[in-house]
């Protein structure tokens, strides 16, 4: 290859870094967290859309380099050079994705045990879905009955998710966590609210003909509201 | 070239015996017989039905439901292919009566009235499945516009929450069932023998029966619209338990299925067969073009996988029809085991759906940049790769399913495996297009923008890969985008790409380049602009399958709406081209782009035979630029001797 052309390709490839990197940026891609798990979650968005970007830089730059320069003219019947293959370069584009796959999945695998884990002390609350509403126990305060989840600020909170009917699906954007409810299963889900707010609750597996209106809202206030709401009887 | 009576024994009748007159006409096989023959084995079904009811003592006698059932989506079917003539050689071979081995009578197409019978050439069927395929694309895609149409504004606009379940639901059957699979098979059908120097393939009847499946299949699901409580609406993925109780749609979704999956396997069967026992002399393994190797890896998944989501079908309609408790658990049933049967077939379905894109896109790349494939080996061995992975990745669909915690990053990891044999095939073609002579025509355009909307597709499957990110983005619009740039930007466009290459191959005629160009630039726009948005909403927080959602999402849904009418609008240019074209475009030449492969080595479009001669293969198929190299020689050899006359 001419030195030109490599610097050409370089151009390329940096055009197209920028022009990712400024679609990543620009446009408010997730919600602003409201939970330490959201945090993790992003963390892990964020790495992957770097190694992404540098993936799609090198596919575009080849891709837009080629096809500029390796036009055939309408009259041109030759053939191109007979290339069949190049161990080398084989060897390293198996290699190299290997080794960020696997990169990605360490740090997904961390942050996966991560928000998996309990924290001290938690509240736990029985959530029940049935089509097509949310319900939420509290059995640490003679099981109150709400039909709006309230989630004390900075307490670990361990939600443990019964279905009365078929397949729902429990998920906060801004906690970024997500569970699915299959009736006979009871899954948990561990959330850790860091941002007092009002934030909806909604059901993402379709579960009939109200699933789009199956909606609650999850309101996350300072320990002393909570506290007085959750006692009142 | 040479026609076909040189070949083949004269006294042998080709082409469509003439049909007798009078009543004696009503016992042709054909639509005449059929439209008596299906009713009859309704009533048969339903006489069976009523009288079991009746014998058993079960109220009610007359239970339309198992009516349909058995009646209507089981024994009309089976009449309504006995009338066509799908049985009539074996039940002739069964009961003993005489059948003629070399009978030809159902073989080729003299007129279009051809196109409408059981015919046994694979080219005849090839253009069946894709008219066919077609069709019901733009009845799904039809349904497409009527679910953006209803999310055109927050709110509810035209349908009631059941009836747009059912429209996203029909769509995804109709597109996943009745056009990607069998449109792939259908190119493949029309390809594969000639590429492998084969005269047919290896089970014509069968190859026939599994043509017509698929109409009844189609039939059968868009139908469910019209039955009481509307068509099936708990997605194209049916979860138990709500499927069970859904209203009676349901079952023509679960019977549906049996119909197109049976084609399914049987023509996977016969490619099998076909490609190991029919290649050539001199076509090795090692020699076979790369969309040969691609469908013989799309029929091993199919073999394999296929039957699993016939069972999970079968087993949701027993749960609704027989009371049995596969996903009940009021029953001892369990429902997350609906999502393990039905995933193990499904993710390996999108590599059904993929496949034989790869194999589209690595014969239209070699041959326009004028370049022998790179790396063909690691290409063939790759897909064998992803054959293998595609089996062991089934529960990323489960992540949040609240199945087994561990399995998760097991599953992730096999999962994420798969990027390094997808980008060997990726860096290939980028590789193959490089220091190429590359000719931008219509199919160069559709190859070369598949690589670059798969890419997106496959980056955004990275990112689903990963477990943490996974869980905040599943069953939002980022899947929904992630699924349409890998089977709209992947599957699709290699269809497009197929049907423009061997265009001329088909139909003896040149379709016209500049309509093609313009459909593929509208495609290619209309398509970015209504997908790529929809990553950007999901993430933010808009579910997918919902025909109301929060007004933060309406500018966005506007934008897609309004894109997604222009994307379907651009598929009038595709039709309008193709119907022209097959009547008046300009007459095609054997091999107009220059390629190798055996099929561009006959006429178009092929002898009723393929080959007048067995070809000799001598070379690899992807030869281009080696000085004096060739893949297979023709004319050469005599396959019968003739017997010198002295």
């Amino acid at each position: 290859m001419r030195r030109g052309s490599f610097v050409q390709l370089i151009l390329v490839a940096i055009v197209a870094a920028a022009a990712g990197t400024a679609l990543a940026i620009f446009p408010n891609w997730l919600p602003e967290p409201a939970s330490k798990e959201a945090g993790r979650i992003h963390f892990v968005f964020w790495f992957v859309t770097g190694i992404c970007i540098f993936i799609f830089a090198i596919v575009a730059a080849v891709t837009t380099y080629a096809v500029l320069n390796f036009r055939r003219k309408p009259d041109d019947d030759s053939d191109g050079p007979p290339i069949h293959g190049h161990t080398g370069l084989e060897i390293a584009w198996t290699a190299v994705p290997a080794v960020l796959v696997t990169a990605i999945a360490i740090v997904s695998a961390i942050v996966l045990a991560k928000d998996d884990a309990e924290g001290a002390n938690p509240l736990r609350i029985n959530v029940v879905a049935q089509q097509f509403a949310w319900t939420f126990y509290y059995p640490t305060y003679g099981n109150k009955r709400s039909d709006i989840l309230r989630l004390p600020v900075h307490r670990s909170i361990v939600l443990r998710m019964t279905s009365k009917d078929v397949v729902h699906s429990f998920w906060v954007p801004q906690f970024s966590q997500k569970q699915d409810i299959v009736p006979g299963i009871h899954p948990t889900l561990h959330i850790t609210p860091t941002r007092v707010g009002t934030y909806p609750v909604i059901c993402t597996e379709l579960c009939g003909l109200g699933h789009a209106l199956m909606r609650s809202r999850t309101i996350v206030m300072e320990p002393a509201a909570f506290q007085k709401w959750a006692s009142k009887k | 070239m040479t026609t076909i009576a040189e070949t083949h024994d004269v006294h042998v009748e080709h082409g469509p015996k003439r049909p007798p007159s009078g009543w004696r006409r009503l016992l042709y096989p054909g639509f005449l017989r059929a439209a008596w023959m299906a009713p009859l084995f309704f009533g048969i079904g339903t006489g069976i039905v009523v009288l079991c009811r009746w014998w058993g003592g079960w109220e009610p006698i007359w239970f339309g439901e198992i009516i349909v059932l058995v009646g209507g989506l089981v024994a009309g079917p089976v009449g309504f292919l006995a009338g066509i003539g799908a049985f009539d050689y074996w039940v002739r071979y069964a009961i003993g009566a005489p059948t003629i081995p070399e009978d030809h009578s159902g073989h080729g197409a003299r007129s279009w009235r051809d196109y409408f019978r059981v015919n046994t050439d694979h080219k005849v069927i090839g253009m069946q499945y894709l008219a066919t395929t077609i069709f019901f694309f733009l009845a799904a895609g039809l349904l497409a516009m009527l679910v953006r149409a209803e999310l055109a504004k927050p709110g509810m606009q035209f349908f009631n929450n059941q009836t747009y379940n059912g429209l996203f639901s029909v769509h995804a059957s109709l597109m996943i069932f009745l056009f990607v699979i069998p449109a792939f098979a259908g190119l493949a059908n029309f390809v594969v023998p000639l590429m492998l120097g084969a005269p047919d393939m290896a089970f014509p009847r069968l190859n026939a029966l599994s043509y017509w499946l698929l109409p009844i299949a189609g039939i059968m699901m868009l139908s469910s619209f019209l039955v009481p409580g509307g068509a099936f609406a708990a997605g194209w993925t049916g979860y138990a338990p709500l499927s069970v109780h859904q209203p009676m749609g349901t079952i023509f979704f679960n019977m549906g299925v049996q119909w197109a999956g049976a084609s399914s396997i049987m023509t996977a069967l016969n490619f099998l067969v076909t490609i190991i026992t029919m290649r050539a002399p001199g076509m090795t393994f090692w020699r076979m073009p790369l969309l040969v190797w691609a469908n013989f890896t799309t029929s091993l998944l199919v073999v394999i996988a296929t039957p699993f989501i016939a069972g999970s079908q079968f087993f949701v309609m027993f749960d609704r029809v027989m009371h049995t408790s596969f996903f009940e658990t009021a029953g001892g049933g369990y429902p997350l085991g609906y999502q393990h049967i039905f995933w193990f077939y499904s993710h390996p379905a999108v590599y059904i759906m993929m496949l034989p894109g790869f194999g589209i896109a690595s014969e239209v790349i070699s041959v326009m940049s004028r370049k022998p494939i790179f790396g063909y080996r690691l290409m063939a061995l790759s897909l064998l790769a992803i054959l293998v992975l595609g089996f062991s990745v089934w529960a990323h669909h489960m992540f949040v399913s609240g199945m087994a915690p561990w399995l998760r990053v097991p599953m992730m990891v096999t999962t994420l495996l798969i990027a390094v044999p997808t980008g060997i095939k990726v860096f290939s073609w980028l590789a193959t297009l490089w220091e190429g002579k590359i000719a931008f025509n219509t199919p160069m355009l559709w190859a070369v923008g598949f690589v670059s909307m798969f890419v997106i597709g496959g980056l955004s499957g990275i990112y689903l890969g990963a477990v943490p990110i996974d869980i905040h983005v599943s069953d939002t619009y980022f899947i929904v985008a992630h699924i349409h740039y890998v089977l709209f930007g992947g599957s699709l466009f290699t269809i497009f790409a197929g049907i423009y290459y061997w265009f001329p191959k088909m139909t003896g005629r040149m379709y016209n380049e500049r309509l093609g160009k313009i459909h593929f630039w509208l495609t290619f726009v209309g398509f970015n602009a209504t997908f790529f948005p929809m990553h950007l909403i999901g993430v933010q927080g808009m579910p997918r399958r919902v025909s109301d959602y929060d007004p933060v999402f309406a500018n966005w849904n506007l934008f897609i709406s309004v894109a997604s009418f222009f994307l379907g609008a651009s598929t009038i240019v595709f039709l309008y081209n193709m119907v022209t074209s097959m009547r008046f475009g300009p007459v095609a030449e054997a091999n107009p782009w220059r390629g190798l492969t055996l099929e561009w080595q006959v006429s178009s479009p092929p002898p009723i035979f393929n080959f007048d001669e067995i070809p000799q293969v001598v070379g690899n198929p992807y030869e281009y630029g080696v000085p004096g190299a060739r893949h297979a020689v023709l004319g050469g050899a005599r396959t019968v001797e003739k017997v010198p006359v002295d």
